[in-house]
């Protein structure tokens, strides 16, 4: 038994957002058919490829447990077959925009109650939002990050912007849309009913946004983390003789004798101890503290002795949090990612099980509920045009 | 039990509208949150916007957010903004009164939301053993940061604690650098937050099924790799390292920001069809029609010699102008934006996808509108309550206010301002 046994998800979506909310759904156990039209998913065909696959890794990742169907090249036969499969499913998920849906014979009331199947949960995904005068323009992960601000919090002001590198407001709305169709799954076990719900990426990079929106509205200080805009520095933490960190001190560690106080003579930086600009608990001066731009330098002299994985253990030690900044394969192979289990690895291709694919689980652990259902599935191949079902 | 909120003449406080918590797909159920700071708060708002009534439960000295800088009016505005959609309770959960009001608070309810360090709740009596004796339907959600096993469990984390740790940083920055945090803090808390929703509302289908509830575990490790998702499948699935490539991206070209005469356009093409209306909005026909360019992956292969022929126009007239012409191609294009210039932009108020909640002691704050838009079960952003507001009303109803025990179990928090530090 899982939670999503007998659901049935149709996703006609491309890219990131789309996708991922129908393989998360997926490994809750419902059965997804990916809907493609043309030259496919623009996201099989971006880099880097899996050599033995063709496809981009991402592609395989985000698809891996999907039926695939390709829809006719004619728009009349394409859509008699999307309502048929709709007719008899329980999720929708697209990120087509809506004259394309009408212009393949949709119902408009695919936006409210689907009147062909008013148990539909139906969800659309648009870059800006389904109305307002940006509703038809196109969009992508680059141009949200830079119309929600999130450029400004990277690289130096004047000099070209710098993006965030993961895939931020296709992902975010990827789980945003998986959320709203549990919800409204659970709601339909109320009252009977499908709905439709609205997302987009703009509206997801705001969201997660929440706390630097509040801080700016109108703060009786221009002090504290959220604040720090376009104007700060890059952060990249402080420089060790090997590696960078990231370490703060203070709040409710270091009661009694100051952690910090132990750290610093551990590591014999007792100079430290004599400077008057640093505050015995270390709040101020490492972390977000209000003199930790400003003594940086001073620290950076000191910790040319160690390694950055050094200064964190010490720092961890007596009782501070630390974090070397690590590459994502570090992160992956750190022996405390290992203790969770987060990777499986999967055959590539249904019929060559010689090659396969380590991917990520589902990103939770449930005390009963099964995950990963599709353990033995692969990403799916395109191009089968099977008959409409009930023709 | 006297609670000072109801005394002083200030009842009406920052109370949730009971119409848009009623309405939500969640309408019904009940959220226990015990959590501080912003991973797991956000994670409670994120159920009360979906209409559960969520109901915070501080401890006498207060979420810290409540004094982290900067404040309006003298609130935290980071309390204010992770608590949208709750009522608030103040409990002592190291007293014996308070674990009672906790127990019953748990046994009436069907989600619990915790963020401790791993250990705190075995100590405090509120670990999911415990709960699961006085609820089996229980929905138990645990957000830590490390993970509740393995050398780290009992580390402590922070958003650029977990930036560092999880290769996040790794992936930003100026191409050549080795890596750049992103200076906007609270991002992973608030992703972390949201994949643990993700989570309870798979569970909450479940016991819909099966009768029973479950423990949920979340990690801001997790949750950091969910939204590294794409770039670690790159490296997983291709053995590409990702690394910080300014403002381009790995996956497509062309994608990324070019200087226009006056500012940068944000640029991308995300098939063959978007490529040759880039080509043909730019007048670079030659280009579009070119077979070395058909192909994303050709295009990937000559990234130089497609950004410079493509620069080389763009700067010859404002960004502006680009844009019309992108957009009448059907070109995903942008200019940057900060908060000044989006907060009121038709296309961002037209989608509520901010919320100016109204309170009545901090004044007007602008928050994250709804991410869902429900057409039959609509989602409302309510403002945060004050800290300690609900702290009668809900021993009453747990029958422990007439009793007796309220006095050394609730109390109300000060509304002055404890002062602030960065």
């Amino acid at each position: 038994m899982t939670a999503l046994q007998g659901i049935r998800v149709i996703e006609f979506a491309q890219g990131i957002a789309g996708p991922l909310a129908a393989a998360r759904l997926g490994q809750l156990g419902a059965d997804v058919i990916k809907v493609e039209r043309g030259d496919g998913d623009w996201l099989r065909h971006a880099m880097p490829r899996i050599p033995e696959l063709g496809v981009s890794a991402a592609f395989f990742e985000l698809n891996t447990g999907k039926r695939s169907v390709r829809l006719d090249a004619d728009a009349g036969e394409a859509g008699r077959f999307l309502r048929a499969l709709l007719e008899s499913a329980d999720v929708f998920i697209t990120d087509q925009p809506r004259e394309a849906l009408l212009a393949l014979g949709l119902d408009a009331s695919l936006y409210g109650i689907y009147a062909p199947n008013p148990r539909l949960v139906a969800a659309t995904i648009s870059p800006w939002g389904e109305t307002g005068p940006w509703r038809k323009r196109k969009g992508s992960e680059l141009a949200v990050q830079a119309v929600a601000g999130y450029t400004r919090y990277l690289g130096v002001q004047g000099r070209p912007a710098c993006r965030l590198g993961p895939d931020v407001a296709g992902t975010g709305t990827g789980i945003f849309t998986s959320q709203a169709i549990l919800a409204a799954l659970y709601a339909r076990q109320q009252n009977g009913q499908g709905q439709h719900i609205g997302l987009s990426a703009l509206n997801t990079l705001l969201a997660l946004k929440s706390v630097h929106l509040a801080a700016q509205t109108n703060p009786e200080q221009y002090a504290g983390a959220r604040v720090g805009g376009a104007h700060y520095p890059p952060e990249r933490g402080w420089r060790t003789g090997c590696g960078n960190l990231f370490f703060a001190f203070g709040g409710s560690v270091g009661k009694g004798r100051p952690g910090w106080v132990n750290f610093i003579e551990e590591a014999g930086f007792t100079r430290l101890l004599d400077d008057p600009r640093f505050d015995k608990t270390g709040r101020n001066s490492a972390g977000y503290g209000v003199d930790a731009p400003t003594l940086k330098p001073e620290y950076e002299r000191e910790f040319a002795r160690y390694s950055a994985d050094e200064l964190v253990a010490m720092v961890r030690k007596h009782g501070g949090n630390a974090a070397s900044y690590q590459r994502v394969d570090q992160a992956l192979s750190h022996p405390q990612t290992q203790a969770l289990g987060l990777l499986r690895t999967i055959p590539a291709g249904k019929d060559d099980s010689s090659t396969t694919v380590t991917v990520r689980r589902f990103p939770a652990r449930f005390s009963r509920l099964p995950t990963d259902m599709q353990d033995a599935a692969s990403s799916p191949g395109m191009g089968i045009r099977p008959t409409p079902p009930g023709t | 039990m006297r609670n000072q909120d109801s005394d002083d003449g200030q009842s009406r406080g920052n109370s949730v509208a009971s119409e848009g918590n009623a309405a939500g797909p969640l309408a019904g159920l009940r959220v226990m949150d015990v959590s501080i700071m912003a991973a797991g708060p956000w994670a409670g708002a994120l159920l009360g916007m979906l209409g559960a009534e969520v109901i915070k439960v501080e401890s006498p000295d207060g979420d810290g957010t409540r004094f982290l800088a900067p404040t309006q009016k003298g609130m935290g505005t980071n309390y204010i903004a992770m608590n949208v959609n709750k009522k608030d309770i103040v409990l002592d959960l190291k007293s014996e009164d308070g674990l009672r009001a906790a127990h019953a608070l748990a046994a009436s309810s069907d989600i619990f939301v915790q963020n401790f360090r791993v250990g705190v709740v075995e100590r405090l009596k509120l670990d999911y053993e415990t709960l699961r004796a006085l609820n089996p339907r229980l929905i138990y959600c645990s957000i830590s940061g490390f993970g509740e096993t393995g050398p780290l469990a009992k580390a402590g984390c922070a958003d650029y604690i977990m930036q560092a740790f999880a290769g996040f940083a790794r992936m930003n920055g100026a191409t050549g650098d080795e890596l750049e945090a992103f200076r906007f803090t609270g991002f992973l808390d608030l992703s972390t937050a949201s994949v643990a929703v993700q989570a309870v509302l798979a569970a909450l289908l479940d016991r819909a099924r099966t009768g029973t509830g479950q423990k949920v575990e979340v990690s801001m490790l997790e949750a950091a790799l969910e939204m590294e998702g794409t770039r670690i499948s790159d490296y997983l699935g291709a053995g590409e390292i990702p690394h910080p490539m300014g403002s381009a991206s790995a996956a497509l070209v062309p994608d990324r920001a070019y200087a226009a005469l006056d500012q940068e356009i944000f640029l991308t093409a995300h098939d063959d069809e978007e490529w040759r209306a880039l080509c043909n909005g730019l007048g670079l026909d030659d280009a579009g029609s070119d077979a070395r360019y058909a192909t994303n992956e050709q295009r990937v292969a000559h990234r130089q010699d497609i950004d410079t022929m493509i620069e080389k126009v763009l700067r010859t007239r404002p960004a502006l102008w680009w844009l019309r012409v992108m957009e009448r191609q059907g070109v995903p294009c942008a200019i940057a934006h900060g908060f000044e210039t989006f907060r009121h932009h038709r296309q961002i108020v037209d989608n509520g996808m901010i919320a100016n909640v109204q309170t009545p002691d901090w004044g007007e704050v602008s928050v994250g509108g709804v991410p869902w838009h429900f057409s039959a079960t609509p989602c409302t952003v309510a403002t945060a309550p004050r800290p300690g507001e609900h702290t009668e009303q809900i021993l009453r109803e747990l029958g422990l206010y007439a009793d007796g025990h309220g006095s050394a179990t609730a109390t109300t928090m000060p509304m002055a301002n404890k002062g602030t530090t960065a």
